[in-house]
């Protein structure tokens, strides 16, 4: 028998690791999550669940006389060169077991413990000596006594929740792995049913009905247009980067303003923390610098106006010739406005321990270009084009690490303002006859406008 | 093509026959194959499987998409009993085959062999579904 090699030849001249030493120590790791859970597990059923369980479902009731009250004093070592005391209640009771009367100290419930000798005391002010309560004792060690029963729920949901997680990742991991052992890469592709339940990450996006590997649509085809059938949602870049100057201006300054407290609270007490102060002080800078980026960039997504655009009709088929509506809103001049169709790969990959993406445009038709565009509040600017989709066009496709996607590309240069981008994605199914026939509409100009189309 | 997994005492060969000349199909077409098992030395030969898949190439990790799967371990199906076969199934209405920048589609038949222990082998052979043109990149004028 020969061990597998550690490294295997992908397509081309790349090099990745050998399949087989990655599925054992994919194995070897789930397993040993789930021995984890499993021992853990085992460990809190044991130590805490089953002698509270059996307290409250084998012990057996009795009456029982409190004869003498005391404190059960437990030292703990602590780092550094410390001891930590707990102080726990405990009671002398006499109590009829089996017929047989006893004498045995019962410990109070751990809840009634304290670290301070005269809080115990005062807990333990609460019983009085000669009185009668009721006890359970444990009917095959009649000297084991407790005078209160109950669960204490946070400790049997740190038993089952703990545990009971390692034990599902690991086991999931572990099926999933055992299911896949042996088996070539079309026969785990062809028997993928339990395997997606089992690691739906890994899962490509949703493929449309009848039509494997091409994206659905229904996200695109559920919002009705003004003018023309549908109006498409929009892919902003902008607004991304606007959520993330947003969020990181957040978080930074957080950290400025704990930082800040601190070294105030320092300055009141009379002491000056300079290596804080020096901490604190480019801190400071990065956080007003973030601050006036996220304004930046605020300012410039509401002073440039939404733009909408709006479609005839979706998916689109090759050969297909669509209407589309471009709307501009906001105030001011565009120096200029285009609108052109675009197809974009995207590929994700591995380099190393990140997972990198890159786009890449690969064809672009320009539909409609306006110079000195002119938008107002009360009068927003419209333009009207056709988009023809080419005969031999590549049909929308999306896998779990690769994407050929058709889109809208709205770019537009305002004459006080940097550039802007706004992106609309449509589909493209591949031809079927399935869909109804491949549409045709009528150039539409729009009124003080030159046509604009370029057929491809 | 034709791609050993591992060296071992056989080197095997599959010769796979398509019932379109120049592989070529188009969506929902019937896809028949023929194949032809040589160069097995005696050597038993446990289960054959058959599929019809697309797979992605390029830049990215790949992707793999199983339209036809077929495993056959009946020993009266098998070489030396055997040594040729054959499977149809019709495609799918996507993915078109598709040659772009970074990312390409292929469609392909493979064959794969396991021999008795561990050794196992593959043939695999590519074919067209529909007809598109390669990608290239925009000018920088458009």
């Amino acid at each position: 028998m020969r061990l597998p090699r550690f490294y295997a030849k992908k397509r081309g001249h790349r090099r990745t690791g050998s399949r087989e030493w990655g599925v054992v120590g994919d194995g070897l790791f789930h397993g040993a999550l789930l021995v984890a859970g499993l021992c853990f597990g085992g460990l809190l059923v044991s130590g805490v669940a089953a002698p509270e369980w059996r307290i409250n479902h084998e012990f057996r009731e009795s009456t029982c006389t409190i004869l003498a009250k005391g404190l059960a004093k437990t030292t703990v070592a602590d780092l550094p060169a410390t001891v930590i005391t707990n102080w726990r209640p405990c009671l002398l009771v006499r109590y009829s077991a089996n017929g047989v009367m006893q004498e045995s100290w019962s410990l109070c419930p751990t809840a009634m413990s304290a670290s301070d000798r005269e809080v115990a005391l005062r807990r333990l002010s609460g019983w009085t000596l000669g009185a009668e309560t009721i006890c359970w004792y444990d009917p095959t060690a009649p000297q084991t006594v407790v005078l209160q029963r109950g669960y204490n729920w946070w400790l049997w949901l740190l038993s089952l929740l703990l545990p009971g997680a390692l034990v599902l990742i690991g086991g999931t991991g572990l099926v999933r792995v055992l299911r896949a052992w042996g088996k070539s890469e079309e026969h785990r592709a062809a028997s993928a049913g339990i395997s997606e339940m089992l690691d739906p990450l890994a899962q490509p996006a949703l493929a449309a009905p009848g039509y494997p590997a091409v994206p659905v649509c229904d996200d695109l085809v559920n919002s009705p247009g003004t003018v023309l059938r549908y109006r498409l949602p929009i892919e902003s870049p902008e607004s991304w980067a606007l959520v993330g100057f947003g969020l990181f201006a957040l978080l930074w300054n957080a950290v400025v303003v704990v930082l800040a407290v601190g070294a105030g609270l320092d300055l009141l007490g009379g002491r000056t923390d300079w290596w804080l102060f020096a901490l604190l002080v480019p801190f400071l800078g990065v956080g007003i610098g973030s601050i006036a980026l996220f304004i930046r960039s605020l300012v410039f997504a509401t002073a440039v106006g939404p733009t909408q655009l709006e479609i005839s009709d979706h998916p689109l088929l090759p050969g297909g010739r669509y209407e589309v509506l471009l709307t501009q809103g906001g105030t001011g001049t565009f120096r200029t406005l285009t609108l052109s169709f675009e197809l974009e790969e995207q590929a994700t990959f591995r380099q190393g321990t990140d997972t990198r993406t890159e786009q890449l445009v690969v064809w672009r038709q320009p539909v409609a270009s306006f110079d000195d565009v002119s938008a107002a509040p009360d009068s927003r600017f419209e333009m009207r084009a056709v988009v023809a989709v080419p005969k031999d066009a590549m049909h929308s496709f999306t896998s779990a690490h690769n994407a050929v996607r058709w889109r809208l590309v709205v770019r537009g240069t305002p004459e006080r303002w940097p550039e802007f981008c706004r992106t609309f994605p449509v589909v493209v199914f591949p031809p079927g006859v399935d869909m109804p026939e491949v549409p045709s509409c009528p150039l539409v100009v729009h009124a003080g406008t030159p046509p604009q189309e370029v057929s491809s | 093509m034709t791609s050993p997994e591992d060296r071992g005492p056989s080197k095997p060969k599959v010769e796979v026959q398509f019932d379109r000349p120049h592989r070529q199909y188009e969506t929902r077409d019937q896809l028949a194959v023929r194949y032809r098992i040589e160069g097995c030395d005696g050597e038993p030969i446990r289960a054959i499987e058959h599929s019809v898949l697309w797979y992605t190439e390029g830049k990215g990790e790949e992707d793999l998409g199983v339209h036809f799967f077929q495993r056959v371990t009946d020993r009266t199906m098998l070489p030396p009993t055997t040594t040729a076969g054959t499977f149809s199934t019709p495609l799918p209405q996507s993915p078109l085959s598709y040659e772009g920048v970074i990312v390409k589609v292929r469609w392909c038949v493979r064959v794969r062999l396991f021999f008795d222990g561990s050794r196992g082998f593959v043939s695999e052979h590519v074919f067209e579904v529909g007809c598109i043109p390669p990608a290239r990149m925009p000018s920088p004028r458009a």
